[in-house]
């Protein structure tokens, strides 16, 4: 069963606040007010570094688990919500593993599915890797693979979403077994929906009507895989679109507000793939999370069309 | 439900009800009074992102901050049920 083995999350120190984005993203008064009254945001993370692969390096940097074991990875897999992050031939995914000793693996990138693309990752990993250890393998032993989210907020696209999120820079670093005992992937559900093609912005205004109803129909699918209900979950980890999204969100699921780790938000924005992430790292530290706890992360992926994610785990 | 069965100050209700159908008439550009019964999605095409700047113009304009986390936004059918739900769940700002 797909497994988390270790997480590492890199949040940039140097924050820009909302006010300060105001000017450069051409956002009005009144947008900086929705922004910090209602969507929770003051501030997003910045990296002084310009490069994309010192980024994700950071992230990889405090991946302790990884030390001594490249060998044992078989696939590294980066999942971003922008397509193009640099002009060719620049392949930040290549020049990352191969800082890393991981030139061996087979490396690719995961996306089309925007902001949802972490979760995609996660379950392609593990799918990959038990495809490979089909006759089974001791997962203490066995192959591994990463998984890297992480993104420049490069271009006013990837710095901003309509009047919904700003986005914070940030990365993250995943390593994942077929047949962990840590962190078990339970149940995975996800609803791709092309019908949202927000190129055009024609779709806006249902896609905001059926935004909430849509995750939370895939919610609850992977709980309905995984056999439990939200009176089993001990915390979500949502992504890190707004404050009043989650708030609604849990109106609607009758989940206590208390029980989703919002803290990322007001302090690093949408942290694009990352989000699930730096919000799992957080639940650990706070201690949120004993063994055998359920929890469920969850994604939305809005860009080009719209995708609803959602996993269950096991701590 | 009336605003007196709810148990609501009547008159700040409807200071906010006249507040709010001035702030949307402007918002949607609507040269005609919006009315309490008019529904907010499907009669004035009311956005997600227009009715949190509705919130925040009347939020401004009363100078009281509205407790939107208890906002089921799918239960704000009409103007007057957003009016009834904003002088119930408000406080000075």
């Amino acid at each position: 069963m797909t497994a988390l083995e270790a997480v590492s999350v890199y949040l940039p120190p140097v924050r820009m606040s909302v006010e300060s984005l105001a000017g450069p993203l051409g956002l009005t008064d009144m947008q900086v007010k929705l922004f910090r009254r209602f969507h929770g945001l003051r501030e997003v993370g910045r990296d002084p570094d310009p490069s994309l692969p010192a980024l994700l390096m950071k992230a990889a940097a405090g991946l302790d688990a990884l030390r001594g074991q490249e060998h044992r990875i078989r696939y590294v897999l980066y999942a971003r919500t922008m397509p193009v992050v640099g002009p060719y031939p620049v392949n930040p995914l290549h020049e990352v593993c191969h800082a890393l000793g991981l030139g061996h693996a087979l490396a690719f990138t995961v996306t089309h599915q925007s902001c949802a693309s972490g979760l995609l990752a996660i379950d392609m990993a593990g799918r990959l890797l038990a495809a490979d250890t089909a006759d089974g393998q001791d997962g203490q032993a066995g192959p591994l693979a990463l998984v890297l989210t992480g993104e420049k907020a490069f271009t006013r696209e990837a710095q901003v979403f309509a009047d919904t999120t700003i986005f914070g820079e940030g990365a993250s670093a995943c390593l994942v077994s077929a047949f962990g005992a840590r962190d078990r992937l339970l149940a995975y559900a996800s609803n791709v929906r092309g019908d949202f093609d927000s190129d055009t912005g024609a779709n806006d205004a249902r896609l905001q009507r059926e935004y909430r109803p849509s995750l939370a129909e895939v919610m609850r699918r992977a709980l309905d895989e995984a056999g439990l209900t939200l009176d089993d979950i001990r915390v979500v980890l949502p992504h890190n679109v707004n404050m009043v999204t989650w708030q609604r969100m849990c109106l609607l699921l009758k989940f206590p507000l208390d029980r989703v780790v919002l803290d990322n938000i007001p302090t690093s924005g949408h942290v694009f793939c990352a989000d699930v992430f730096a919000n799992y790292k957080t639940a650990c530290e706070r201690g949120l999370l004993e063994p055998g706890d359920r929890y469920l992360a969850a994604a939305v992926g809005a860009g080009g069309a719209a995708t609803f994610a959602a996993m269950v785990f096991e701590h | 439900m009336t605003a007196q069965e709810a148990g609501l100050d009547g008159e700040f209700r409807q200071r906010v009800a006249d507040t709010m159908s001035a702030v949307l008439a402007r918002l949607l550009d609507r040269p005609e009074p919006v009315a309490e019964d008019m529904r907010l999605m499907e009669e004035l095409g009311l956005s997600s992102t227009l009715g949190l700047e509705l919130l925040l113009e009347v939020e401004d304009q009363l100078m009281i901050l509205i407790d939107v986390e208890l906002m089921d936004a799918d239960q704000m059918r009409t103007v007057g049920d957003l009016a009834t739900f904003v002088a119930g769940h408000s406080r000075p700002g």
